[in-house]
């Protein structure tokens, strides 16, 4: 695809602003109604889906030009994908977030890139992580845990920790409860260790498309030398490349998030709980599980117009409209624990507001990265929870973030960190 | 055009750095696509409203007032707009100030006792009417849908509804109101500009709300309205909406004193009929001829595509050839939503009964297959809460309303079937879709029963495509001139041409003349023109405010 692609649904864009809040059928009050942080914090227009349509036509037509606005109304989308879900509560025709996603691709190409990104391309380059961080240093998270090491050893299930999980100390806990409790219910499965690489999904969320494919390509390798049948990860945007964006690529391995197999487990009676956790939690639904993390579907068609004007897609044209998303696992698993008690958000599910953490945003804009994920824990602490639980790394590093900065109470932990509590028997 | 420097960072110094901006991505933002509605300006091919000096977001009245002095000072047109829905919130002329007024989006007060709530301009329907399910009130909603502003429904726009039938339309509901006036002075109208708070728009202070919204409202040309007041209305459901079922098939399931029809009837008189015995039994909370804006032939498959999360616009083709599905279409070629509401159980029982009677009398029914659960608690949702009005624009991208037969119910029943006949034959030359010729949407009466029906046949085409563009303008053109040769009256398509001119922005003076002394009441343009003279001497907003000078 290229920006050009997207004149067509930029004229036929209906103006509404739809793509600024929550799907209207579930607003609940004034204060939690709004979608788009970026809208939301910057309040022109052009930073939300619709005015993006519009400076994207605004530059197919030459009417505008490159300016450090323009950079910032691409690059402070999180590419969240609120917009559209709320988009495509009544439209079949219009991808927002893909057209966004193209609109950082052509800044990219065109060289209108932000330091920022570019020192995590760097690193990227050069160490194979995000992090700037160097590669040797990526597998000591899993230190002493005695768990085969791929490709040298061999695994049916690779369990991916990702850049954020590997080289952010405070958060190895989750990755080595999650390996650790994955083998006690049987799972066979191994790591890479410092032979891990990044799964490209936030460069590419920046605007790198080539360099995601580049280090996508370098992984469905990786993991077809190592024999792999299964991936699983605890980190939502890891999920999010491997599941919608690999296949795309070729891919054909089967994807799952903790979340999806501590709930099989537990289902099938492989995970047992023997403690309580007397805490009242509140979930938050990471953008790249949730509304992005409907499975890929394959799909080379036309547009075609029925009945004169009518447009649709020959043949039909896969709709990811956050329906799909993994949703009920997480809760599921909440609900499971024995002293957990659920309470929801006014924005959940294929509505959640975003944790600010994505689309590069966190490395380039960390004061308005910061506030998306303040809004966040005002809402969480709107619920009486005392905790709020989530199922990615970055959405966990964000929050705890910002509650340090702010001086608030709220506990953040991933969904395994109580899992492991019930299953280990810690108070 | 931009603003010399100076006034520019005398802007600045008002609304702050951030909330000020002239460059041109961000003014390009706040331009409106042509080619999408007629009733708006188009539509014209690739072409837009104009591009504004600036665009500011005042966070406060002082700001706004400081903004209009400044412009009357400096000759500066502007404009202000909450919601954009449509290209009458954006300058019509070049050089023009954007005022965006999101960044003034509180709701100050619901006051549950006087039943009335006093908000900002950024304050959208779904948002008031969630805050006020809280305490058992409702507000209504505006036909464009709970994405818009209350305040601009209220004091600039039309204001009209599915709820009209129980809530009033918005010029009934408006109480007190602040206006910075074209001027920059401020007026506090009804009950606030005696001191005496927000209850009433019409006194014991001045009462300026004809003067205020003259004819469908100023649409942003007379000043800026920057709090009122609204009345509210009785809401015994739930404090917030028990939303269910996936996306984009969201459902809810409300109490037994809550009941959704759609009915149908054997002929349009009987449809009218039916109106007419709804508003003299005084039964009914909201009343819409909705779903028909698919189009005659098209609307049940719509609603089955709409009801199952699994399907797409790629199945209408195949649920069209469904005998089912076929069968409910006919059946329900003459029809209109209506929800009851009881306020009490013995309320809602009595209203069932008396509607069944209606039914009776006129030889109307309930269309069956509207009642299966999931589609009732779909119907239910859609009407209540009114937020899926961006499928106006589901089929191609853009649509448009021709033949507004505006009157009582018998008027629009008299002429649908030749004005929908007109236009499926219309149909048939592929520019605009093909949906039966009859796509006719609109409320059932206004507040409190009598009052009209709005009869806007939906004209579906593709804004990106230039035969569809121009075919849609032959259309409408041809409207117009059917409907002037019928004796129709003022039609859309007609409001369109008043405000449009050959370049797609503005219409010559002597045009808008000629057209305005045509109308049936030209008065009320010349009554708007010395409103204008009076309160806005230095003519700083534009066209959409519609005057005759004669």
């Amino acid at each position: 695809m290229a920006l050009e692609d997207f004149a067509a649904q930029a004229d036929r864009c209906s103006q509404c602003s739809y793509c600024k809040w929550i799907p209207f059928d579930q607003v609940k009050s004034w204060r939690f109604a709004k979608n788009c942080p970026s809208i939301a914090y910057h309040n022109f227009n052009s930073y939300s889906a619709r005015g993006r349509y519009a400076v994207t036509r605004s530059l197919l037509h030459g009417d505008s030009a490159y300016t450090d606005t323009v950079r910032d109304i691409a690059y402070t989308c999180l590419t969240c994908g609120a917009c559209d879900v709320s988009c495509k509560v009544c439209r079949y025709n219009l991808d927002p977030l893909e057209m966004v996603r193209e609109l950082k691709f052509r800044l990219v190409e065109d060289g209108q890139c932000l330091d920022e990104h570019l020192a995590v391309i760097r690193s990227l380059r050069s160490d194979q992580n995000t992090m700037q961080q160097p590669s040797s240093a990526r597998g000591a998270w899993a230190e002493g845990l005695d768990v085969p090491l791929l490709p040298a050893d061999k695994a049916e299930v690779l369990f991916h920790a990702g850049c954020r999980f590997s080289f952010d100390r405070s958060l190895h806990k989750t990755v080595r409860a999650a390996v650790t409790l994955l083998r006690g219910a049987g799972v066979d499965i191994g790591i890479m260790g410092d032979w891990e690489m990044c799964c490209a999904g936030r460069v590419y969320a920046m605007g790198y498309r080539d360099e995601f494919e580049r280090m996508a390509r370098a992984n469905i390798a990786a993991w077809t030398r190592a024999g792999v049948k299964t991936v699983v990860t605890s980190c939502a945007d890891g999920y999010h490349a491997f599941k919608r964006l690999y296949p795309e690529l070729g891919s054909q391995i089967e994807v799952l998030h903790t979340v999806e197999y501590i709930a099989r487990l537990i289902e099938q009676g492989r995970l047992a709980f023997r403690s309580e956790v007397p805490m009242t939690v509140t979930y938050h639904d990471p953008c790249h599980l949730g509304r992005q993390g409907e499975p890929y579907v394959p799909w080379d068609g036309v547009e075609k117009k029925i009945k004169g004007q009518i447009i649709t897609y020959e043949p039909p044209k896969p709709r990811y409209n956050g329906a799909w998303g993994i949703y009920d696992p997480p809760r599921e698993i909440l609900r499971s624990i024995p002293g957990v008690e659920l309470v929801e958000m006014e924005r959940i599910r294929e509505y959640s507001w975003c944790c600010g953490a994505g689309g590069g945003v966190r490395e380039a804009y960390p004061e308005y990265s910061s506030w998306v994920a303040s809004e966040r824990i005002e809402e969480a602490k709107a619920t009486g929870a005392e905790a709020m639980v989530s199922a990615c790394p970055w959405c966990e590093r964000n929050f705890m973030d910002a509650i340090d900065a702010k001086g608030e109470t709220m506990q953040v932990y991933d969904i395994v960190d109580l899992v492991q509590r019930a299953i280990a028997g810690e108070a | 055009m931009s603003l010399p420097k100076d006034i520019y960072r005398t802007l600045e110094d008002i609304v702050g750095t951030e909330n000020i901006s002239d460059d041109p991505a961000i003014l390009d933002s706040y331009r409106y696509s042509l080619a999408h509605t007629a009733i708006h300006l188009g539509p014209f091919y690739d072409t837009c409203t104009p591009r504004g000096a600036a665009v500011l977001m005042p966070g406060s009245t002082e700001e706004v007032q400081a903004i209009v002095k400044l412009c009357n000072k400096h000759k500066i047109k502007f404009k202000a707009s909450s919601t954009f829905w449509s290209a009458q919130g954006y300058p019509s002329e070049d050089g023009a100030i954007q005022l965006d007024m999101r960044r003034m989006d509180r709701i100050l007060d619901i006051d549950e006792k006087n039943m009335f709530a006093v908000i900002e301009p950024g304050v959208i329907g779904a948002t008031l009417q969630a805050e006020a399910m809280k305490v058992g009130l409702n507000t209504h909603l505006p036909g464009s849908g709970c994405s818009c502003s209350i305040l601009a429904g209220a004091t600039s726009y039309f204001g009209s509804g599915p709820s009209n039938l129980y809530g009033g339309w918005h010029y009934d509901n408006l109480l007190g109101l602040e206006w910075v006036m074209p001027t920059g002075d401020i007026l506090r109208t009804g009950s606030l500009g005696a001191g005496c708070g927000w209850f009433c728009g019409e006194g014991p202070g001045p009462s300026m709300k004809g003067v205020a919204r003259g004819f469908l409202g100023a649409k942003g040309a007379m000043g800026v309205f920057t709090k009122c007041a609204v009345k509210l209305f009785a809401w015994p459901g739930p404090a917030t909406l028990p939303t269910e079922g996936t996306i984009p098939a969201y459902r809810v399931k409300l109490p037994d004193n809550f009941k959704a029809y759609t009915v149908a009837f054997p002929s349009w008189k009987a449809w009218a009929d039916a109106a007419y015995m709804i508003w003299d039994t005084g039964i009914g909370y909201l009343a819409h001829r909705q779903f028909n804006m698919f189009g005659r032939e098209l609307k049940h498959a719509m609603v089955k595509i709409l009801t199952d999360p699994t399907k797409t616009l790629s199945d209408l083709e195949t649920l069209l050839e469904d005998p089912e599905v076929q069968r409910i279409t006919e059946e329900s070629m003459r029809d209109f939503q209506i929800i009851l509401v009881g306020m009490t159980q013995r309320d809602i029982e009595w209203q069932d009964k008396a509607f069944d009677e209606i039914l009776a009398r006129t030889g109307g029914w309930k269309v069956e297959a509207m009642l299966e659960p999931e589609i009732h608690d779909w119907s239910m949702l859609y009407l209540i809460r009114l937020g899926h009005k961006n499928l106006n624009l589901v089929f191609g991208g853009s649509y448009d309303g021709c033949f507004g037969l505006l009157g009582a119910a018998d008027f629009g029943a008299a002429h649908a079937e030749e004005a929908s006949e007109f236009k499926k034959e219309w149909e048939k030359h592929g520019a605009v879709v093909q949906a039966g010729g009859d796509c006719m949407m609109g409320p059932i009466g206004g507040q409190g029963g009598g009052g009209t029906c709005l009869w806007e046949n939906f004209t579906c085409f593709d804004p990106h495509d230039k035969e569809s563009v121009e075919g849609t303008l032959a259309l409408f053109d041809a409207a117009t001139a059917m409907g002037i040769d019928r004796g129709w009256g003022v039609g859309m398509e007609k409001w369109n041409a008043v405000a449009r001119g050959p370049d797609g922005k503005t219409t010559p003076k002597e045009e808008r003349d000629r057209m305005h002394k045509d109308t049936p009441q030209p008065s009320m343009f010349r009554y708007q023109h010395k409103v204008r003279e009076a309160l806005n001497p230095n003519d700083l907003g534009d066209a959409y405010y519609e005057t005759l000078e004669d």
